[in-house]
């Protein structure tokens, strides 16, 4: 499956696409993991003791496009399948994770890298992996620029007003796109009716309830992923269902 | 004064707007809160309601689509797109993005 978490900032989608991806693998199907939030929280979720794993420069090549301006490409001969390959680090489950639009190493300026990940976008390892992409908060463009490989978006939503009225916007605007499938976590729920309430609010169909666990906020705030802080805890348990219930329904085509 | 309130997501960046906002307002200063996420959530915590919240966004829609004029400056933009929120705060969203195009990052 092809899936990639979105949702307001703060909603959890970077500690949910972490565990869910792990989870995926333990399942024992080959799971790539792209995260393309700025901020390096899935490496954390997924468990990684290195947070760095963007494209190192040599991957990367610039060029100059027919009217003169600098374009950035991956290095020639060198395809999306192997950068993965060669790039990707690996974590536990053997889930292979690589930061989009990132160069490996301290420093300001990622615009080759940044440039340069499209291409491994348009050029993803295909038949037998799966892909669980982190995409940045908010509503910025994730349909179609670093969200097109996915099949299908889960929308995290906190029950809460910001985060539904989010959650609306980003359906909006997937309904003006390619109409990719898009369903609703509830995340962080307390009580009983909060997934239909995130329901009716978003007019999304809720796929999964995660119930807020002390023991994730815990995890995010010691920077360990909750699979090994706390694997059989009700967050634990409820990310296990969700990507049973995913891999129960059938993939659109 | 003049404050911009930066964070990662979900740190509490609205939150803390909000309550500034409406603090220098009650104390008696014109204050003017601009949302600047291309998520705007601000109107929510500045206690406007989800729904005055929403319509602010589609004011920006309106420019898009060609029904309403741009602004010719930021008092303009202020006095036309703003609008007035609890204690007096005028709020204004600046960066809604509504029909992203391919190409940007």
């Amino acid at each position: 499956m092809r899936v990639a978490f979105v949702g307001k900032g703060g909603a959890g989608k970077s500690s949910l696409a972490g565990t869910f991806a792990r989870v995926l693998a333990s399942t024992g199907e080959r799971v790539l993991a792209l995260d393309s939030d700025p901020m390096p929280g899935m490496a954390f979720s997924l468990g990684l003791d290195r947070t760095d794993a963007g494209l190192p420069d040599d991957a990367v090549e610039a060029y100059d496009d027919e009217d003169g301006r600098c374009r950035y490409a991956l290095r020639a001969g060198l395809t999306g399948t192997e950068t993965v390959e060669r790039y990707a680090r690996r974590s536990p489950d053997g889930v292979r994770f690589l930061q989009l639009g990132k160069a490996r190493g301290p420093r300001w300026d990622n615009t080759r890298q940044h440039f340069a990940f499209q291409r491994v976008l348009d050029d993803l390892p295909g038949d037998g992996w799966s892909v669980v992409g982190d995409l940045p908060g908010g509503t910025r463009q994730p349909f179609l620029t670093w969200g097109r490989y996915a099949e299908t978006f889960l929308v995290v939503v906190e029950p809460a007003p910001a985060s539904l009225l989010t959650a609306r916007r980003l359906a909006r605007l997937a309904a003006t796109e390619r109409a990719p499938r898009v369903l609703a976590v509830a995340n962080k729920t307390r009580h009983p009716h909060d997934a239909q309430w995130v329901s009716e609010r978003t007019g999304l169909d809720v796929v999964g309830t995660i119930p807020y666990d002390p023991a994730l906020v815990d995890a995010d705030r010691k920077g360990r992923a909750l699979l090994d802080a706390d694997p059989h805890g009700v967050a634990a348990a409820a990310v296990r269902l969700l990507v049973q219930s995913l891999q129960e329904q059938k993939e659109p085509t | 004064m003049k404050i911009a309130v930066v964070g990662k997501g979900g740190s509490g960046k609205t939150t803390t707007s909000a309550v500034l906002a409406r603090t220098f307002a009650r104390r008696g200063h014109d204050t003017l809160a601009l949302d600047c996420d291309s998520n705007p959530n601000l109107g929510i915590s500045l206690g406007l309601g989800e729904e005055a919240t929403e319509h602010l966004v589609s004011v920006r829609d309106a420019v898009d689509t060609g029904d309403e004029e741009h602004a010719s400056d930021a008092d303009d933009l202020v006095q036309r797109f703003g609008v007035e929120a609890p204690d007096g705060v005028r709020l204004a969203v600046v960066t809604a993005i509504q029909n992203p195009q391919p190409g940007c990052p």
